[in-house]
């Protein structure tokens, strides 16, 4: 009883941060350029968050930016089904699947309750997940209080490995990305002995690979070069929105969708290596199991919208538990935000809601201010929005690309630094050509010290046996999932085999 | 078109006295993984796809190279100057906008650009040879 008392004080002293001028002005900047770049495409919030990195320490205290950012994180989600639907390009990752039936509605002349729906299911859903939060994320600290090297060493390996599993195309692909984004992390001084690693001679090295430097070039840069390839052609059904709420037969059809999707979403969101992609692809496949007009989806049915939409909402608020309870970020967009923490000197991890309450609860309170500012930013002004899409990317590029040379030019005053940036862009132009996922590499990246620094201190505790890391309860069990899914995957791909020998015997 | 990738990636392995323990793995794993992805795509039939279709290559390397003059010239020129030229570049040779529309808008985005970052921000940027 006292815990959840606790929790009650903690989040109206959290409003009451979130509440001030400042903050309050923050949030609504995040939660505008969240949208806008939801809206674009070609611009994730990944690479908008990187591109604010440099600046975090000008925005203000470390309550205050990381606002912002979570404001860009979450108000992507609702940005990005606003093209999906109108355009028929994914304004932004997680909403590919919207793409499907939102797109069909607004062919049909349904634009309108597409986008409502949309902004209603992210709204609700977006809601659900801070509340989870809010309960979840202190109990959850509580417990990863218990942890020592050894269960974060096993933990990180099985986000990685989560991550790689669930994240996309092709696993053996994800694990290449995953052993070069720890490579990269071990560039520089050595955690424990201090031994320099891997700098060539370059002295500027020393101190590592810059983050910021490297989410830029990667995501940032990367991402425009790789867009310049193709013409980027932007063709809106209508420009003429109407009828945006929803009718009843329409609210009818989605209110279960938007709360399957809801809670599709949470659960997500905060496993490790899940988030917003995931889940709304999970919700769709969902959706269209338990319709009772399955034929439908595709062709612009309303569950196809409201499920995803809801599921990337409330993931993206999910995603920030194991972030503030375990020092663990489960996706691109939530490794910068935990790098944006480190920057501004606040370790992120089981001790942040007893050591910086303000923090977490300042944040907390501001997810639920934040959702409430991006429904009446989305519904009633979505027309206003929807003129953005006719700003020509061919505008856009070059000034993202100077806001990524100044921003990177500007952490440590060196030109250097700007080449540094530039090589990581044209890797991460070719990992796209190549189909590589660059998402997680950076997730390796950021993790790769944790994981290095808690492999070494659990084998120094076990004096060099592994057997450390099964013998433990937390982390055996932790392992024990490890192999499960492992031994799951095999499975999987024997049968796929077999699958394809038949098929091929035919 | 992934052989020609991971062959590039299979240059990793490290040796380092000590600290460079997890490295070495690292460094193993990587070319076990790109040993397997070489392997798996030399059975199958290599994608009839070129890697570059048309001559699209040309875009993303102007890209690069106008980011290659900024980072060059941004000690000389100063700020101003390079985003402005920059900014011509990338619109008036890559998206070979109109040049009256590239004039213009390059004019307009150094303004906003440096009323961001010198005069709000104030982030001490190169100032070049003109002193601003």
């Amino acid at each position: 009883m006292n815990e959840i008392f606790g929790m009650f004080q903690g989040l109206i002293n959290g409003f009451g941060i979130a509440l001030t001028l400042n903050n309050l002005t923050f949030a609504l900047i995040g939660a505008l350029l969240g949208t806008v770049v939801g809206i674009l495409p070609g611009l994730g919030p990944a690479a908008t968050i990187s591109l604010l990195l440099p600046l975090s320490f000008k925005i203000g205290d470390p309550i205050t930016s990381i606002i912002m950012m979570a404001g860009i994180f979450y108000g992507a989600m609702y940005g990005g089904s606003t093209t999906s639907i109108l355009v028929n390009i994914p304004g932004e990752a997680a909403s590919v699947v919207t793409c499907i039936d939102g797109y069909q509605m607004a062919l049909k002349g349904r634009a309108g309750p597409a986008l409502g729906i949309a902004a209603i299911g992210s709204f609700i859903a977006g809601t659900l997940g801070v509340i989870g939060l809010t309960f979840v994320a202190p109990p959850l600290a509580e417990f990863a209080l218990k942890f020592g090297p050894p269960e974060y060493f096993s933990l990180t390996i099985l986000g990685l490995l989560m991550a790689t599993l669930l994240g996309g195309s092709s696993i053996l692909k994800g694990l290449v990305m995953i052993v070069l984004g720890l490579l990269l992390g071990s560039v520089g001084l050595d955690p424990i002995s201090g031994a320099i690693r891997f700098t060539w001679g370059f002295f500027l090295l020393q101190e590592g690979v810059d983050f910021v430097t490297l989410a830029m070039g990667l995501f940032g840069v990367g991402e425009i070069l790789y867009n310049l390839e193709k013409e980027m052609k932007t063709e809106l059904v209508t420009r003429k929105i109407s009828h945006l709420w929803p009718t009843l037969k329409d609210w009818a059809e989605s209110k279960w969708a938007i709360v399957r999707g809801s809670f599709i979403g949470f659960f997500v969101g905060i496993l490790p290596g899940g988030g917003a992609v995931i889940s709304s692809l999970i919700s769709y496949a969902v959706e269209k199991k338990v319709s009772k007009h399955p034929e439908e989806f595709g062709k612009g049915a309303i569950q196809g919208v409201a499920g995803p939409e809801s599921a990337n909402n409330s993931a993206a608020s999910a995603s920030f538990i194991p972030l503030l309870t375990l020092g663990i970020p489960g996706n691109a967009a939530i490794a910068m935000i935990f790098a944006a923490l480190l920057i501004q000197g606040v370790q992120p991890g089981p001790f942040l809601i007893a050591e910086r309450a303000d923090v977490f609860w300042g944040v907390v309170a501001s997810m639920y201010i934040g959702n409430a500012m991006l429904l009446i930013l989305n519904l009633p002004m979505v027309g206003m929005w929807v003129q953005l899409l006719s700003v020509p990317y061919a505008i856009l590029a070059p000034i993202i690309v100077l806001f990524c040379c100044i921003g990177v030019y500007s952490v440590r005053n060196t030109v250097f630094d700007v080449w540094i940036m530039g090589i990581f862009g044209v890797f991460g132009y070719l990992l796209r050509k190549l189909d590589f996922e660059p998402g997680p590499m950076i997730l390796a990246f950021v993790l790769g010290p944790i994981l290095e620094r808690s492999l070494r201190q659990a084998l120094l505790i076990s004096a060099g046996s592994p057997l450390i890391f099964f013998k433990r309860p937390i982390s055996g069990t932790l392992m024990g999932f490890l192999i499960l899914f492992i031994l799951f995957q095999i499975i999987m791909v024997i049968r796929k085999r077999k699958a394809g020998k038949k098929s091929e015997s035919y | 078109m992934a052989v020609w990738g991971s062959t590039r990636l299979s240059m990793g392995r490290f040796k380092h006295p000590g600290p460079g323990f997890l490295p070495f793995g690292l460094g193993l794993c990587l070319i076990i993984l790109s040993l397997i992805l070489i392997f798996k795509n030399l059975g199958g039939k290599s994608s009839p796809i070129p890697f570059w279709p048309r001559r699209s290559w040309l875009r993303p390397l102007l890209g690069l190279l106008s980011l290659a003059f900024f980072a060059i010239f941004i000690n000389y020129l100063g700020f101003i100057l390079t985003t402005f030229i920059f900014l011509i570049i990338w619109m008036g040779l890559i998206e070979r906008l109109r040049w009256k529309t590239v004039l213009f808008i390059s004019l307009g985005a150094t303004a906003g650009l440096y009323l961001l970052f010198v005069f709000f921000l104030e982030i001490p940027l190169p100032t070049g040879f003109l002193k601003w």
